[in-house]
């Protein structure tokens, strides 16, 4: 018996699929003659209830011209063969649907598998009939049951039923998270989610830029590590970070340009694992989770620092530079010459120049240890050192900014600040220096010919109101935010304007600036604060509040700011927004602080440097 | 006489009458309208649009309609237009059930009506976001093809990406 009814009804759900499937060879115009033949045999036998039916089944089963035209609707999504896993779903319902009929009498069985048959075998059009007929039979109940079923029947697998191009847009639409979520799903989800043209737009949108849909902007990190698999640590010597940024950047907007060049020779990491590997390490910075590290050697109090990936310099004012290797912790080079305290350094790939007390500037060849040159000049202590290419900019005790030209031997004396300039910068790009003193006030210099572009500072342009410790220009395209003019003493500026047009026609006019120069400032102050400047206004529109000390040092890079004061605090602020991330303690005022990728270092009065990793 | 109109056919032979800058909406009609009618529409003109039912072709040509005054932004902006959210008008015209948005999508992929097609992307990207995998079968009705093992694995490398 069992058997029996389940042939009966099992053909009888299969037969669509049949239907669909067969090749469409005669004309539509059969189709009025099939109505005809049920009408007429239903008016001849009324009584037998078999008869009205088979005759239909029999037209209509044979009669396969009637199925739709073109490829698109041979199938929809429900009976197309190819779409596995509906099935699996439907064989449930059709199991449950099974059971329920067998319990009830046979005869009632037969009459109702008979309904479904004709439905069932009744061309496209008829079927629409057939349903509007019921659907105008059924009580709000049943219409209510109905509607209830049909959003959970009509459920489509969008992702592996779409043509892949749209599914990649709609991925294209996730963040990371579902992302990743989606490609738990299936196979198919899998191979889609974890797509590298998906991920490679994610990168373009995260790295090294904050993204304006969530907030989140992820590091460049080097070049090595970007999208290579193989790791060449120990070769090469030092690289400065900068050119390294900028290759990644390149290798992100090269890949945009030809979106899969595949090298043989370089094994290319997938976009995704680049992505998640920076994610990691944004999620360890917004976490505040880290290790700290700690360099012992100093015997006064650290004075500057800067390193790069391998290797940690460091000048104090007991008149020595040390050179540390990162991994290990151990002090690889002391460096001496200066006869009274370091009080600045920097270095790139070849050298590294130090200013100091001692009113001299020094050059070092730090691979063997050895001052190459001595520049000789200011007047008292050189409190700040900088350069590019071959010129080496230096801040002093004597109110004046030196320019070294190196291959000409030619020295040019800046003079406008009133007292000791604590902070010298130069920015590449528009040959410009900034200057920053103990008179309150940062300056802009063009090197080409030495003049005093811009002054930042003053109560009308809302400036420090003590001695100015550091400043660092940067070109900033997006959105920073910026304080309420409305909250601060000059009251009046227009919200409406964005400050570069109102600067053109305010009180201090000032000639639009050329692409290439900075865009802002950051400065630290021993008023307490950090203030984010308009080059272009030459106003300050920010100020970050939170040290109780004054701001010794400060750093940046394109996500975060990291302060040391003489609070014994460092912090760690959102660039753009000016919000203070976190704060670590120490246990003696920090004078200097340093930053990148996934680690900051800070020196401190007591002698010691602390590094703290994220990664 | 009055303007001469664009009549859309659809698979099932049912005609859709519109106003010429309502067709052109689709920019395959557009093109086919001038590349026939060099000199511009004359009479009728009748376009043939074998891949779309009537359901979906006047679901899709209502939107034409609504979006006949919209200027859109050029592809430019990709990155612009990715950030924006559906609007409303378009949010509320898409909330159909899934077939119906899936047939929407595939006709305005075939039209080339980009907007329409970026809209209803979004839509399902709105449905599978902030959803778990369980969540995300269900409300698509997947069934997974991973083994159990398979299954931790893969949950284990997409794990980076839980609780920011």
């Amino acid at each position: 018996m069992d058997t029996l009814e389940a042939s009966q009804i099992t053909p009888v759900l299969e037969n669509k699929s049949i239907i669909m499937e067969k090749e469409n060879n005669s004309p539509t115009s059969t189709k009025t003659v099939d109505i005809q033949v049920e009408q007429t045999t239903q008016v001849e036998q009324p009584q037998e209830e078999n008869s009205a039916i088979t005759p239909f089944l029999i037209t209509h089963l044979s009669n396969q011209n009637l199925i739709p035209r073109d490829n698109f609707h041979k199938y929809c999504y429900r009976h197309n063969p190819d779409v596995t896993c509906n099935k699996l779903t439907d064989d449930i319902k059709m199991k449950d649907i099974q059971n329920r009929l067998e319990r009830l009498p046979n005869r009632d069985q037969e009459a109702i598998s008979h309904v479904w048959s004709i439905f069932n075998a009744a061309p496209v059009p008829q079927q629409k009939l057939i349903l509007q007929g019921l659907l105008s039979q059924c009580c709000f109940p049943q219409l209510s049951f109905l509607s209830q079923e049909i959003s959970s029947l009509i459920r489509i697998d969008f992702i592996s039923a779409l043509p892949q191009e749209i599914s990649l847009k709609i991925l294209c639409y996730l963040d990371c998270r579902s992302l990743c979520n989606a490609a738990q799903v299936s196979r198919k989800w899998k191979s889609l989610a974890d797509d590298d043209r998906v991920w490679h737009h994610m990168c373009e949108q995260h790295i090294d830029r904050k993204c304006p849909n969530c907030g989140w902007g992820l590091p460049l990190m080097h070049m090595k590590r970007a999208r290579e698999m193989q790791e060449d640590d120990d070769i090469r010597p030092i690289k400065r970070r900068h050119s390294e940024a900028s290759a990644v950047k390149t290798a992100i907007t090269a890949a945009k340009k030809e979106p899969a060049p595949t090298p043989p020779v370089i094994r290319k990491r997938p976009w995704k694992a680049v992505y998640s590997e920076r994610y990691k390490l944004e999620k360890n910075w917004r976490k505040g989770i880290y290790t700290v590290k700690s360099f012992t050697g100093h015997t006064d109090g650290v004075t500057c620092l800067q390193f790069n990936r391998k290797y940690l310099m460091t000048g104090s004012y007991d008149t020595t530079i040390k050179i540390w290797k990162i991994e290990t912790g151990e002090c690889l080079k002391t460096l001496t010459g200066h006869t009274k305290g370091v009080r600045s350094l920097v270095f790139d790939n070849q050298k590294l120049i130090t200013g100091g007390l001692d009113s001299t500037i020094k050059v070092w060849n730090y691979h063997t240890g050895e001052c190459i040159a001595t520049y000789r000049g200011h007047d008292d202590a050189v409190v700040s050192v900088d350069f590019s290419n071959k010129s080496i900019v230096s801040g002093s005790a004597d109110h004046t900014v030196r320019i070294w030209h190196v291959d000409s031997r030619t020295c040019y004396t800046l003079r406008g600040h009133t007292d000791w300039v604590n902070c010298v910068k130069i920015h590449s790009a528009s040959n410009t220096l900034f200057s920053a003193s103990d008179d309150t006030t940062i300056r802009m210099w063009d090197m080409n010919t030495n003049q005093c572009l811009r002054v930042f500072g003053g109560a009308s342009s809302n400036g420090h109101i003590a001695q100015v410790q550091c400043v660092i220009p940067f070109v900033y395209r997006q959105a920073l935010v910026e304080d309420d003019p409305g909250s601060e003493s000059e009251g009046e500026t227009d919200l409406q304007h964005p400050p570069l047009l109102d600067s053109v026609q305010n009180d201090q006019p000032h000639e639009p600036l050329p692409a290439n120069y900075p865009t802002h400032l950051l400065t630290s102050s021993l008023d307490n604060t950090i203030k984010l400047w308009d080059v272009q206004t030459g106003k300050c529109i920010r100020t970050q509040f939170g040290h109780i000390e004054g701001v010794w040092s400060i750093n940046s890079d394109t996500f975060r700011i990291i302060s040391g004061a003489h609070d014994r605090l460092i912090k760690v602020w959102d660039l753009q927004n000016g919000k203070c991330l976190h704060t670590f303690g120490n246990d003696s005022s920090v004078s200097c602080v340093g930053l990148s990728d996934s680690r900051f270092a800070a020196g401190l009065e007591s002698g010691h440097v602390k590094m703290y990793f994220f990664d | 006489m009055s303007t001469p109109k664009v009549i859309i056919i659809s698979s099932d032979d049912e005609k859709f009458p519109v106003e010429q800058k309502v067709a052109e909406k689709s920019i395959l009609i557009k093109n086919m309208i001038n590349d026939l009618n060099p000199d511009g529409l004359e009479e009728d003109f009748e376009i043939p649009t074998p891949n779309v039912r009537s359901n979906v072709l006047s679901k899709v040509l209502e939107w034409c309609e609504h979006h006949k005054n919209t200027v859109f932004a050029d592809d430019e902006d990709e990155d612009v237009k990715k950030s924006l959210p559906v609007e409303e008008w378009d949010k509320n015209f898409l909330k159909v059930d899934q077939e119906m948005l899936y047939e929407i999508i595939l006709a305005a992929n075939y039209l080339n009506i980009k907007p329409l097609l970026e809209s209803g992307c979004k839509m399902v990207a709105e449905m599978i976001k902030g959803k778990s995998p369980e969540e995300l079968r269900r409300t698509f009705n997947i069934v997974s093809d991973f083994s159990p093992e398979e299954e931790a694995a893969i949950r284990r490398e997409n794990e980076w990406a839980e609780d920011r």
